[in-house]
């Protein structure tokens, strides 16, 4: 495997939006459903932990339990939404519906699915949050501008597990492989990147840990943003989540191409 | 290269990590003709096909494609060509209409012109009435009908089957081979592949049989049969004790034959007579039949099962 293979500039076309589109027009057949999973659930979050528990909470350094909460719900619903994409739905496409191979079989190459169905993945995450910001804009949670700065990040963290489910799929033998990334990696750091509590109340050791997830990055960048505006410390998680994107992106362009074109 | 060849392959191989499945094929298929790529499974017939479609890399030698190199123009040979893969590779996800549309985006046709074309090929495939019907409610001979229209929403020069007919009932392939007529009397250029020798028989113009990777032999179904057959073949039933003896007296009289089991097949040359052979054997299955493609598949791959 040559190092410059992994990072050179994948060229790509605009077949990749061909096969954007291909995905909007299912996921315009099947809106309810989609609906269901990457808003209401993040809603009932909202409702149960940020207003239920939250209640119980009185102050967090300065701000209410919910708007602690808040930024956190917005960063998980990107990773959940984008990571499921890029494994359950990309694994189907890649394996049981051979929709790549047929795809393949006209003048759009791998590199055009590749970056199509990750720019698909990291939008169907943002969809999950343009939805919760709405809802929570209903309850009267938004109240600035400062969601405007959000935005772009939650739409690059929605890119960056896109590209981290990718390369599971391109790994995957069956569905049940994406127990051990599910189990091992979205739902641990789903817990302990300052979602619930902050980073703060980790032991040493883990609180170390926590900062190789992206997702904590995410977090603490959103959570900053939103509290405080646009410091410092927003970009250099930026930074971080932006580096981790551009690797991803290219691991996983090698490594589908591999499996399309044999 | 001259301008009546669509395809020209030379040399060509096909390595999967330490298995060759094509082993130096050298072809060239004719702008206009029904080609048939024959051969057991396992053959190398469907990657040698797939390399020609631009889906798996060549490992060696050379092919080309309306004049094109695979190894670079692959997109533009893409556009070209039309392919009906052996697995439909139809989306599930939508209905027969927008299968068709959604396949004429990546073409790059644009959306009028895409819906002029595929109300016209839903028409001539007959499925102009389960256009909104999910592609999973369709039968197996509709779901090969779709792929067959999807694979030509591009008007392509050269159209590739992948096993066009197999897993499909009897009336569902006469109307697919009927339909194949059609293209060839419009001077489109068909390859296919199919282990149906009766009907590579009669659609193909010309057919290369392929074994372990290897083009066996390559000719008109009527030259391959007269010249490694003859004119007719007397097929005869008899028991392991007295196969020897009869073998025997075949050879001492000059016949050239192949044994499936029990089963004799005697291959009568321009000169001989199959009325001598009925006379030398004493089988109460005994009959004179004309000689097929299948014998000449037999005599050159053999018959031993093919597990894969």
């Amino acid at each position: 495997m040559k190092f410059k293979e992994y990072f050179a500039i994948p060229k790509v076309n605009s077949g990749a939006l061909q096969v954007w589109s291909r995905n909007f027009l299912y996921f315009k057949k099947t809106w309810l459903v989609s609906l269901f999973w990457i808003v209401l659930e993040p809603v009932i979050y909202l409702g149960a932990i940020g207003f239920g528990l939250g209640a119980f909470v009185n102050n967090m350094n300065g701000f209410s339990y919910i708007e602690f909460f808040f930024p956190a719900l917005l960063s998980t619903t990107a990773m959940m939404v984008a990571f499921f994409e890029g494994t359950y739905g990309n694994y189907t496409k890649l394996t049981h519906q051979k929709t790549y191979a047929t795809i393949m079989l006209t003048r759009v190459g791998p590199e055009e699915i590749v970056a199509g169905e990750l720019l698909w993945a990291a939008s169907k995450g943002f969809f999950g949050v343009m939805g919760v910001t709405l809802v929570a804009m209903f309850f009267g949670l938004i109240d600035s501008y400062r969601i405007i700065l959000a935005l772009p990040i939650l739409f690059l963290l929605s890119a960056l597990f896109s590209c981290i489910g990718m390369i599971f799929t391109s790994f995957a033998r069956n569905y049940d492989s994406f127990i051990y990334s599910t189990s091992g990696l979205i739902v641990p750091m789903s817990l302990l990147s300052g979602t619930y509590f902050p980073l703060e109340q980790l032991p040493t050791g883990l609180r170390y840990v926590a900062y190789l997830f992206p997702l904590t990055h995410a977090v603490s960048a959103v959570r900053e943003v939103l509290h405080k505006g646009p410091t410092l410390w927003v970009g250099v998680h930026v930074l971080v989540l932006l580096v981790a994107t551009w690797v991803c992106m290219n691991i996983s362009f090698f490594r589908i191409r591999r499996k399309l074109l044999k | 290269m001259s301008t009546n060849v669509a395809i020209e392959i030379k040399d060509l191989t096909k390595k999967y990590d330490d298995k060759v499945a094509v082993d130096g094929i050298s072809l060239e298929i004719y702008k206009g003709e029904c080609f048939g790529l024959l051969g057991p499974n396992g053959a190398g017939k469907s990657t040698t096909m797939k390399m020609m479609y631009c889906s798996a890399l060549v490992s060696s030698g050379e092919l080309y494609v309306l004049g094109l190199n695979v190894k670079k123009n692959y997109r533009e040979i893409k556009s070209r060509i039309g392919v009906v893969p052996q697995e439909d590779g139809l989306d599930p996800d939508f209905t027969v209409l927008e299968n068709l549309l959604v396949y004429a985006s990546f073409h790059k046709i644009p959306k009028p012109e895409a819906e002029l074309r595929a109300q016209a090929l839903l028409r001539l495939m007959k499925l102009e009435e389960y256009q909104d019907r999910s592609v999973e409610t369709l039968s197996g001979g509709m779901k090969r009908r779709l792929a067959i229209a999807r694979g030509l929403i591009n008007s392509p020069e050269v159209i590739f089957l992948d096993e066009p007919t197999t897993g499909l009932d009897p009336q569902a392939r006469i109307w697919i081979w009927d339909f194949f007529k059609h293209l060839k009397s419009e001077k489109s250029t068909l390859v296919l592949t199919t282990h149906y020798m009766e009907e590579a028989e009669q659609m193909c113009d010309r057919v290369a049989i392929i074994d372990n990777g290897r083009i066996l032999t390559v000719g008109t179904p009527r030259d391959l049969i007269r010249d490694l057959i003859g004119k007719e073949v007397v097929e005869f039933d008899t028991n392991p004790v007295d196969l020897n003896y009869y073998l025997g007296r075949l050879r001492a009289e000059g016949f050239s034959y192949q044994v499936i089991k029990d089963t004799v097949s005697v291959l009568i040359k321009e000169n001989q007579e199959g009325r001598r052979v009925v006379d030398l054997i004493a089988s109460d299955k005994i009959f004179i039949r004309k000689p097929t493609l299948n014998d000449v598949f037999l005599k050159l791959a053999g018959h031993q099962l093919r597990d894969e």
